[in-house]
């Protein structure tokens, strides 16, 4: 009875006010608990500093990393520990791949990427009062 | 508030399997001014692409990488 072993795609927010040493050494130690649970890293994507759409914290932006990796199902909950208690990790989303997830992932590594969808042309619904409306009313008024 | 046929939007999205929060440049166009979701009406996509839409808009705003109030034009 094996334990069963997931895909999953972990995304966090590293407070971007350390040096690039610290936040280095926080990646090696999200890394490393992955691994130490019986993890195994698929792949780690640093975007580095971002502007964040909000203040998080009082902090305007924040270091992303992105990491892909295989591991069992309990590995999780230690991960996400070490995640919540950390002071430096701000923020983090843990997903667990499917099947359709997966299909998106590899294939965005192919040369093969999907399109993107043209853009829907629709102006947001500021909907006031037709000007025509208002005209007929002033000339009934006059 | 009935939409006339013609207003129903041409876009494509029968390809799209699975919608990424990441993808923002894709998320954008799905959210007014505010920040808001756009309403399927006016977006005109399937029920099932605004169901994915919507999570993803909602990962997004968790991550910070999309706002939950934008109000700028203020």
């Amino acid at each position: 009875m094996a334990a069963p072993i997931n895909t999953y795609e972990l995304t966090y927010i590293v407070n971007a006010v350390l040096s690039d040493q610290q936040i280095k050494e926080v990646v090696a130690r999200v890394t490393r608990n992955i691994q130490e649970n019986g993890g195994e890293i698929i792949e780690v994507d640093e975007w580095g500093t971002r502007r964040l759409a909000y203040p998080i914290r009082k902090k305007r932006n924040g270091y992303y990393v992105n990491v892909y990796f295989r591991a069992p199902g309990e590995a999780i909950a230690r991960l996400e520990r070490l995640l919540e208690i950390d002071d430096d990790i701000l923020r983090y989303l843990t997903l667990r791949y499917d099947a359709k997830m997966l299909r998106y992932y590899e294939q965005s590594k192919d040369a093969s990427r999907p399109i993107r969808k043209p853009v829907p042309i629709e102006v947001p619904p500021v909907r006031t009062v037709d000007d025509d409306e208002d005209e007929d009313l002033d000339e009934e008024l006059a | 508030m009935a939409i006339e046929p013609q207003e129903a939007p041409r876009v494509d999205t029968s390809e799209i399997q699975y919608v990424d929060y990441k993808d923002i440049e894709l998320l954008k166009r799905y959210i007014n001014e505010q920040g808001k979701l756009l309403p399927r009406r006016i977006t005109g996509v399937s029920a099932k692409f605004q169901r994915q839409l919507t999570t993803a808009v909602k990962r997004a705003r968790h991550l910070a990488l999309l706002p939950f109030v934008a109000d700028n034009v203020r």
